[in-house]
């Protein structure tokens, strides 16, 4: 019946979806409290996440007690601590104390030198260190025991040296690594977070506001007046999304402004890529959150729904810990996680400079993503609605 | 007096079970509410951890000879590395980096071998991708004990032995596996029971709101205390449920010890749950809409939970400002005292600060939360 009235007005979607764009671009426009969270709420989450997350472990508290109190003991123990790893914490008058410490937390680590620890060095016998680490943190726990056998294995060889000198015999053949980091020589936490913040920013503000915002339409009855208004669903669902295609890409200036301004993260790749990632990437996300709210009946639901969509998506990104320190079969489930790939993306362009034939695969993945997502929310949506 | 309380507690409970009839009529808020702490407890048992085994690694190799083949097993053979691809020449690695097909490639120089049996020093070369900064600190400390451990076997060789002149003894106390499940069970708790508690409360409230039927309770003869704890004890319970559902979890599937007492992380939870409900409330009276309640919710408690809680990062490497913030994220004061409790066997002698911190917040949020939830509408 309306095919023919649509085909002599060719002009007539492109109304419709105009003049419904424009009335939701109102609508978010008019509630300031939303638009200060679209807005502020990433500004916010990326200074917090930029200076809160800091894989290089340092300052690890360190409770030390020396029981030499010699010249030897304490130059060591000062040259274990200069290099800001370990931070010296209160004294321990013995072991048993510095494991109470341990308890309280005041504490993380523990660094006992043994009476006659000088005179057993300058005697050449056997000198013991006593290290105590609270292993709750795994990761703290490996950062302090390996700078306490790097320095102290150090000291170890250097003296090894000395007698060999002494005994004089030359030194024998080594062999020796240089590093050369590349993109991230100083190995700066921020750069590798910055970006894995967007794609996480992006989930939380398309696919939990997409899924409330429609839920609320639906709990208000507002949809289904709209619905009977000769606008066609696509349409509708077309110019319901275009504000948070907008949205989405404008917190990817902002976060990328920010993120270049306080934490120096490098631009090296080329931008329209990266905003052309960014869209295909938004197909799944905008997506998702359409899925979720024609599964859940009120917000509380959509609310939730999104997050329990969110945080896995989020853990099995390689936004947060490398995805090669997974399982196998777990790391075989990323390869279903949109945000991984484009959490590689974000990173190849702005720290690598890569270019389009370098994230080929990415986009490609993610257009294949996009599109299956949001073709099955949107063939549910019609049936919920039909 | 003793009237006067009964029909407090009658009006209380009815209000309760209005809330807990609103989540069984649609009992889907629930099977979230209590599916999301065992897939994300799995999620982060199996899948969180920064240890790299088998990392990709490009060889070019420009001496080819025994020696250098030694060496190259040095770096693949022990399972640390894998042999990704050998390169013609070092200026390939740059290409593979970009596309996420190696994480280091090591050169080898020409003429390797020989000065090696000269007895010379010989530089090799490991260019890094640096991107990520936790799997490059892994490729520079794993190559650097392979390349120490060849040195050594080549020194040993040659008949350069020498006692150690000292040693360092490790104990690693609580946690000596390094398990990241155990690791991540309290700052779990606390996730997970913020979500439930604020942002569970903060809609539900902010929907009175939005729907308009918040007046009509007010026209009831409830009071306004009794409607708050009537709304806020199901999700109470709701937030105990999470407690002891990732604690059940925890202790079953990832052997995460309680050493402690029982008693004592009961209370931490319950305190720790008031200063929650008492925030969401708060949100929800400020906001009145569910959609801005959430994003609230979420910047005010979800990620200082995860970020400032010390739950992934430890407090005392984050800059003053944010160290000082964490002072009043009531989750820091739980995860404390939870590893506290679980981990390490405390009691009350040093739980008691965490206890009277969780305290002083939540009566703080429930006092300024029920103060403007009253004066909405007076």
């Amino acid at each position: 019946m309306s095919a023919p009235s649509e085909r002599g007005r060719p002009g007539l979607a492109r109304i419709q979806y105009a003049a419904t764009v424009r009335k939701e671009v109102l609508q978010t426009l008019r509630d300031r409290r939303i638009m200060f969270m679209l807005i502020a709420a990433p500004l916010i989450q990326t200074v917090i996440f930029g200076f809160a997350v800091d894989f290089d472990v340092d300052r690890v508290p360190t409770a030390v007690a020396d029981h030499d109190r010699s010249d030897a003991s304490r130059d060591h123990l000062r040259r274990l601590l200069a290099d800001g790893t370990l931070l010296r914490g209160a004294e321990a008058a013995s072991a048993e104390e510095a494991e109470r410490m341990m308890d309280s937390g005041d504490a993380a680590a523990a660094v006992i030198l043994p009476p006659r620890f000088g005179a057993d060095l300058a005697a050449e016998r056997l000198a013991e260190v006593q290290v105590v680490i609270d292993g709750t943190d795994p990761n703290r726990a490996a950062v302090a025991s390996g700078a306490v056998s790097r320095y102290f294995g150090e000291v170890a060889q250097t003296m090894l040296r000395e007698r060999l000198d002494r005994a004089g015999r030359a030194p024998p053949a080594a062999v020796a690594a240089t590093p050369r980091v590349s993109y991230n020589p100083s190995l700066r936490t921020a750069p590798y977070v910055v970006p894995g913040i967007l794609a996480m920013l992006l989930v939380i503000v398309t696919t939990i506001v997409t899924a409330m915002g429609l839920s609320r339409e639906r709990e208000v009855g507002t949809l289904e007046q709209v619905l009977v208004t000769p606008i066609r669903p696509l349409w509708l669902l077309a110019a319901k999304m275009t504000p948070f295609v907008v949205i989405g890409l404008f917190d990817v200036l902002l976060v990328l402004s920010v993120g270049t301004w306080l934490f120096d993260i490098p631009i090296r790749g080329p931008l329209p890529v990266l905003f052309l990632g960014t869209l295909l990437y938004l197909l799944s996300t905008l997506g998702v959150g359409l899925l979720i709210s024609t599964a859940s009946s009120n917000q509380q639901q959509s609310f939730l729904g999104g997050f329990l969509f969110a945080l896995p998506a989020i853990l099995l990104s390689g936004v947060m810990t490398p995805i090669r320190a997974m399982p196998e079969w777990l790391q075989a489930v990323t390869y279903l996680n949109p945000l991984r790939y484009f959490a590689e993306l974000v990173r190849a362009i702005l720290l690598k400079g890569a270019g389009l034939g370098d994230v080929a695969f990415q986009l490609a993945a993610l257009l294949v993503f996009g599109a299956a997502i949001l073709g099955l929310a949107t063939a549910r949506f019609h049936k919920r609605m039909a | 007096m003793k009237e006067r309380l009964r029909r407090f507690v009658v009006r209380v409970g009815a209000m309760s079970a209005k809330e807990v009839l609103h989540i069984q009529r649609d009992p889907r808020t629930l099977y979230l509410a209590l599916v999301m702490p065992v897939v994300l407890l799995l999620l982060f048992g199996y899948g969180v951890s920064f240890d790299l085994d088998r990392m990709p690694l490009a060889v070019a190799d420009a001496d080819r000879t025994r020696a250098s083949r030694e060496l190259v097993n040095a770096f693949v053979e022990p399972g640390e590395f894998a042999l990704a691809r050998e390169l013609a020449t070092p200026e390939e690695a740059g290409a593979l980096f970009r596309r996420g097909k190696a994480l280091a490639a090591l050169v080898v120089p020409r003429d390797y071998e020989r000065d090696l049996s000269r007895g010379d020093r010989v530089e090799l070369q490991l260019l890094v991708d640096g991107a990520d900064p936790v799997s490059a600190n892994q490729v520079l400390s794993k190559a650097d004990a392979i390349v120490r451990a060849v040195s050594q076997a080549r020194a040993a060789a040659a008949g350069f032995v020498g006692q150690p002149p000292l040693q360092v003894d490790i104990w690693t106390r609580y946690n000596p596996e390094g398990r990241s499940a155990v690791f991540f069970v309290p700052g779990l708790a606390a996730y997970l029971m913020a979500i439930g508690a604020v942002l569970l409360t903060a809609l539900t409230v902010a929907g009175e709101w939005e729907r308009g039927s918040m007046e009509q309770l007010f026209a009831s003869p409830v009071g306004r205390l009794e409607i708050i704890l009537g709304k806020l004890l199901p999700y109470l319970a709701l937030g105990m449920l999470q407690l002891l559902l990732v604690l059940g979890v925890g202790t079953t599937a990832f052997d995460v010890p309680v050493r402690g007492s029982p008693v004592l992380i009961f209370v931490l939870g319950l305190l720790f749950l008031v200063s929650m409900l008492g925030q969401g409330l708060l949100i929800s009276v400020v906001t009145k809409n569910q959609l801005v309640a959430t994003q609230a919710g979420a910047l005010s408690s979800l990620i200082p939970s995860l970020l400032l809680s010390g739950m992934v990062f430890p407090i005392e490497n984050m800059p003053l400002p944010l160290r000082m913030l964490s002072r009043v994220i009531p989750a820091r004061y739980l995860v404390h005292g939870l590893r506290g409790t679980l981990l390490k066997g405390n009691g009350l002698a040093e739980v008691w600060t965490d206890l009277a911190a969780l305290a002083v917040i939540g009566l703080l949020v429930l006092a300024l939360a029920t103060r403007r939830f009253k004066r909405r509408l007076a």
